[in-house]
């Protein structure tokens, strides 16, 4: 696997981004809706180097609870009215391994709006996101075809997401149909994925 | 791992029959170790996955294993302790078979197996997964009980555990299976008792919390009469008592999850990080009714098994006293509370330093001496309950809790950790009753002699026979009271119910009558002369004779030969002798020149009135504040004691600053901690007095008084409505200056953790002075909805009188928004209605100065810890109530110039993302406007709720408009316009 990348270290414009996180607060109470009726959560996450904005798209993000670790895989940067912002790209993936016992610091709050990257908010609504889909007020049609969490927004209902298909997802609820064998081996968190 | 091992297991056994099958496997396992445990696993991993195999599986297992089954224990004994919460229904229910079956065969080491898996019944939990759980081990139990009594670990784990579980199944629903626990705990309790007695003390606290139960009643009477019934060596509770209780227990009644994380926190979590930790900890296990048990739990782990190494101790970790003062705080229970109490001081009870460690008893001294300033009412209910723990816990045995709680104090200043107790004993945050009962409990460890009288203990109230108009208060009545709330420990119980009980109302009052004062042990020490003195001083009864007297030991004090060594014990005398002039009130009935020259007429005023009469310069002065410095130290009440006398004495005035040498001579040493000691004091005993001494030392000492929250606080708590007028009328005569601009704020602040009354006191006081608004209204900050009504109602009584400023109308449209507070609309509306164009052109500002600031509301709303910060949405959306309320009122405010410049401004520069997103609130706005221009809006919006409301104020602008937006940005005269769209609008309709 990809080495991690810290919160710190995450700057727009940033793709294929691996981070571990710890969830502060959870979109709960701030459930966006897109124009093509995604829900979309902003959470608060953030790991020892400091905090910052990750947006959910979908029922992911109704399955994370505050307190949950997570890896991002494929994860993208952009920056989000004037706040830095991070994002599951395509193919990528949020995935609870573990809960609770994990150092972290919520200050620098990387997401803070920062008006340098005001300009290029602006910039980027026009060019660079839009070919990846993810900018929540683009209602462009030909995007509507992916979400933030990178997944099919069509077969997103029965494709299965890491966090889906039952709370606390530490992998083993979304299992329910795999053979049962992979329950105790201590390589869950790796395989939910695939089916 | 184990799906390889499946696949070699299919694999080796595929389409072969029974026996092949097992000659396949036996001959595989015996190529090597590896291929043993491949096959073991294998077959281990089907048994939880395939119920309908398991059988199967398990006699095989049984039949090809070559090692006892160590390879399977091992196994389940990992997942039990990694993954347990995680497994499946149906591996949950195949993992208890598989141990029940292995506990059927009589495996060496199932009984390891079998209490890893009781500890995974997690206390304080009556979920059915969990309740399932401890029934089926509980069937184990019951079932192979033939095999349990082999083991003593498990007889003792497993009475341990369901003695615990008990409390938890009291419901009517669940008694069968708190009757099947009873069983199995009385059965194996009576049966092997020694092999429980292992268990050690905590095995006595659990069956206290459990005795009410039929059964345990009468292993109750057998314990405490007959001890010899339940074992030939068992002499008596006090053999388990003393008896330490072994860690493992402790650690057997949390699960595997709880423990990491509850030493995740002592040992990673920094101090001042914790919260979301232990949010997050209380949500998953403390947040239901029933979870409240689970508390003493968590309590004697930490001070039982969390037992953090130097390195951690000195680090900036969480330390252990932090946890349990959130366990006990966020209590809902008076039981779990008391419960809780007795599990924090359980090692205390029958402590010797010789078998126990002091870390089990340091996180108690460490609470409650943490606590006193943040959380005075956490000390005091523990302080409280460890003086009532000692003749309560077990009356036959008093003396030895006494000596227990007795040796945990010693051992604690032993070891340093904490130098003096004096500061926690007898500390003014502590009401008087407590402090009394700590004195008389503990006057070992309060280091300054036994302090005056308060009147309670009659061996102590002895006065002189020439003082025969001596009040005691009479408050044994309030300590009843007191007593009969001790359970709660609530806070409002504990200090502010206490504090009106003891304050408000005056106690009744009655005469004593008083043995004459015990100088004995003092006064030999004394020279000749002065002995002489005091002793005619203990005799006489006259007043006058007395202070020609004290007159006399004064001179005798500062003549030159006089050796300061007798001055404490000269001061012990007088102190003693002195007794009766220190209680019962000091200020006259009528407040007269002559009552007051009279009230300052006694012996001890002598001392002062020597004092005032000296040049500061003379070698007397010293010697002098010496003196008072000593008898501070036996009677405290001589401080305000001596501010009244500087107050009330024409001899004294103008000398008010006396008291400060007086302050720096004691032993307190600084103006400002004697001057709050003292206030408290006199707050105490005299709150006729306090108000009395209010103005002049505000005056006096304004740098000490006026940055003082505690001192305003002390004063509102105790006086009446009427004192509170008297205060405000000298505040508005100009005798007394209460607040000043540059702490006035901080104060208010301060007071908005007070009570009701004591809030409105102080927002009363403040409005007598005449500070200008303008200086509090940053306040507004901190008043949340519903949490501070008291401060939010005073300051918008105020608002409404005051023309808006800019900062005034920033910081109401500041608060946040909210559907239910009213606030921010009440003060703007009638603003709107008394000063429009003012409000119109702050809110003009505003929305323009925003409007230009980067958008950052997206991340502003997500961190809602922030106080508030003024957002263009906020702002949008309290003009949109203020709209809304202003719409059935022919109120114009909305159609002014520089209310609809700004909004067009807004609207003009809102970028499409923003309008997205933000709809509501941009277009809200528009909307009190012509309907024309919001059909015009670029994107409808899906909401139409707008379009509803939109008839604002009819009258006016039914109406509307070919008021597009390009010809409102532009400035035209209100009239004209407010016309001119009226007329467009009716057209358009």
């Amino acid at each position: 696997m990809t080495t991690e990348t810290h919160v710190k270290d995450i700057k727009p414009g940033l793709k294929n981004l691996n981070v571990i996180f710890i969830v502060l607060e959870t979109g709960e109470g701030r459930v966006t809706k897109t124009k093509d009726g995604h829900e979309v959560r902003t959470c608060k996450v953030a790991d020892k180097t400091g905090s910052i904005s990750i947006s959910v798209w979908d029922e992911v993000g109704g399955l994370i609870q505050t307190g949950d670790i997570i890896r991002l895989t494929k994860g993208y940067a952009s920056v989000f009215k004037g706040c830095l912002t991070l994002y599951t790209g395509r193919g990528g993936e949020l995935l609870k391994i573990g809960e609770f016992c994990m150092v972290y610091s919520e200050v620098p709050n990387f997401s803070e709006p920062n008006p340098e990257y005001s300009n290029m908010d602006q910039m980027k609504n026009k060019t660079v996101l839009s070919d990846q889909g993810n900018i929540l007020n683009n209602n462009s049609a030909g995007n509507d075809t992916t979400n933030g969490n990178g997944v099919n927004s069509q077969g997103s209902g029965s494709s299965t997401t890491p966090l889906q298909g039952g709370r606390a997802g530490s992998g083993v609820g979304s299992r329910a149909n795999n053979p049962g064998g992979t329950t105790v081996n201590g390589k869950e968190t790796r395989r939910s994925t695939k089916r | 791992m184990s799906i390889q091992c499946v696949g070699i297991v299919t694999s080796l056994t595929n389409g072969l029959s029974e026996r092949e099958a097992n000659d396949a496997i036996t001959a595989n396992v015996c190529k090597g170790p590896q291929q043993h445990e491949e096959v073991c696993l294998g077959l281990f991993a089907l048994l939880l996955t395939e119920p309908p195999q398991a059988q199967r599986c398990y006699r095989d297992l049984t039949l090809v294993n070559r090692d006892g089954m160590n390879v399977i224990l091992i196994k389940i004994n990992q997942i039990l302790m990694e993954k347990f919460l995680k497994l499946q229904d149906v591996c949950r229910t195949q993992l208890v078979w598989l141990v029940r079956e292995l506990v059927k065969s009589g495996v060496i080491g199932a009984d390891g197996v079998l209490m890893t898996l009781m500890k995974q019944i997690a206390g304080g939990d009556i979920t059915s997964k969990n309740l399932w759980l401890a029934e089926n081990v509980l069937d184990i139990l019951l079932d192979q009980r033939e095999w349990v009594l082999k083991s003593g670990m498990l007889i003792a784990m497993s009475v341990y555990t369901y003695l615990r579980l008990i409390v938890d199944h009291g419901t009517p629903a669940l008694l069968v299976l708190r009757q099947k626990e009873v069983d199995l705990c009385i059965g194996l309790l009576r049966e092997k008792f020694m092999e429980c007695f292992i268990i050690g003390r905590d095995l006595v606290r659990l069956l206290q919390i459990v005795a009410r139960i039929p059964e345990m009643e009468l292993l109750w009477k057998d314990l405490l009469h007959n001890p010899q019934a339940l074992s030939p060596q068992f002499t008596g509770l006090l053999q388990l008592l003393t008896a330490r209780t072994s860690r493992k227990f402790l650690a057997c009644r949390l699960t595997p999850d709880m423990e990491t994380k509850l030493l995740f926190m002592t040992s990673r979590v920094r101090f001042g990080q914790q919260k979301r930790y232990q949010d997050w900890f209380q949500r998953q296990y403390l947040s239901t009714a029933e979870s409240q048990s689970l508390r003493c739990d968590l309590i004697r782990y930490i001070c039982g098994v969390v037992h953090p190494s130097n390195e951690v101790l000195s680090s900036d970790i969480l330390p252990r006293w932090a946890i349990i003062g959130w366990l006990l705080t966020t209590c809902t229970s008076n039981v779990a509370a008391s419960n809780a109490k007795l599990a924090l001081f359980y090692d205390w009870l029958f402590f010797s330093p010789e078998k126990d460690s002091i870390m089990n008893i340091e996180p108690a001294i460490l609470v409650m001496h943490h606590s006193m300033k943040p959380h005075p009412a956490i000390t005091a209910t523990l302080l409280d309950f460890m003086c009532r723990i000692i003749p309560h816990f077990f009356p036959p045995l008093e003396g030895q809790v006494r000596q227990g709680v007795f040796n945990s104090l010693t051992f604690i200043m032993e070891k340093r950790v904490l130098a003096h107790l004096a500061p926690l004993f007898d500390n003014p945050k502590l009401d008087r009753e407590l402090r009394s009962m700590l004195r008389e409990r503990f006057a070992e460890f309060c280091s300054s002699p036994s302090p005056p009288t308060e009147g309670r203990d009659e061996g102590e109230s002895v006065s002189l026979e020439m003082d025969n108009h001596v009040l005691l208060d009479k408050e044994d009545g309030c300590y009843d009271n007191t007593e009969a709330a001790f359970s709660d420990d609530e806070e409002e119980v504990n200090n502010k119910g206490n504090k009106k009980r003891e304050f408000r109302f005056h106690p009744i009052k009655e005469a004593v009558i008083e043995e004459p004062a015990d100088i004995t042990p003092y006064v030999d020490q004394l020279d000749d002369t002065m002995k002489e003195k005091v002793l005619q001083l203990q005799k006489g009864s006259d007043t006058e004779a007395h202070c020609e007297v004290m007159q006399e030991i004064v001179d005798l004090v500062l003549e030159e030969d006089f050796d300061s060594e007798q001055m404490s014990t000269l001061a012990s005398c007088l102190a003693e002798l002195f007794k009766g002039h220190f209680r019962g009130d000091v200020l006259p009935d009528d407040i007269t020149e002559e009552s007051l020259e009279e009230s300052v007429c006694k012996p001890v005023c002598l001392v002062f009135r020597n004092l005032c009469q000296m040049q500061e310069d003379n070698s007397g002065f010293s010697v002098l504040l010496e003196m008072l410095a000593e008898l501070y130290q036996k009677q405290p009440k001589i401080g305000y004691h001596l501010l009244y006398y500087l107050r009330a004495s024409k001899a004294a005035m103008g000398k008010m600053s006396l008291y400060e040498s007086f302050a720096q001579a004691t032993a307190l040493g600084d103006l400002h901690t004697c001057l709050m000691m003292d206030m408290k004091a006199c707050q105490e005993d005299d709150i006729r007095l306090l108000c009395y001494l209010t103005p002049s030392i505000y005056t006096e000492f304004p740098d000490e008084t006026l940055r003082s929250g505690e001192l305003l606080n002390m004063i509102v708590a105790v006086i009446d409505s009427t004192q509170l007028q008297e205060l405000m009328c000298h505040v508005m005569i100009g005798n007394l200056v209460m607040f000043r601009k540059d702490s006035v704020l901080n104060i208010l602040i301060q007071s908005l953790e007070w009570e009701t009354f004591e809030q409105y006191s102080a927002w009363q006081l403040f409005l007598a002075h005449s500070i200008p608004l303008e200086t509090i209204i940053p306040i507004l900050q901190h008043l949340k909805y519903k949490e501070h009504p008291e401060a939010l109602s005073c300051l918008l009584l105020q608002l409404r009188r005051e023309k808006p400023s800019g900062e005034m109308v920033k910081m109401v449209l500041s608060r946040p928004c909210h559907p239910e507070d009213q606030f921010t609309t009440s003060i703007l509306r009638h603003w709107a209605a008394k000063h429009d164009d003012v409000l119109g052109e702050h809110i003009k500002a505003l929305l323009i100065k925003n409007n230009n600031m980067p958008r950052k509301r997206q991340s502003l709303r997500s961190s809602s810890s922030k106080l508030a910060q003024l957002t263009l949405e906020q702002i949008l959306e309290h003009m949109d109530n203020l709209r809304l309320n202003l719409s059935n009122t022919k109120n114009s405010f909305f159609t002014q110039t520089p209310i609809l410049q700004a909004l067009q401004h807004v609207q003009a520069s809102c970028d499409e993302a923003h309008k997205m997103s933000y709809y509501d609130c941009e277009y809200e706005e528009p909307s009190s406007k012509p309907p024309k221009s919001r059909r015009k809006a670029p994107a409808s919006s899906p909401r139409s709720r707008k379009g509803a409301v939109t008839p604002v104020s009819n009258e006016e602008e039914s109406a509307s408009s070919s008021a597009s937006e390009e010809e409102d940005s532009k400035p035209k005269a209100p009239k004209r316009k407010r016309k001119g769209s009226s007329a467009v609008a009716s057209d358009s309709d």
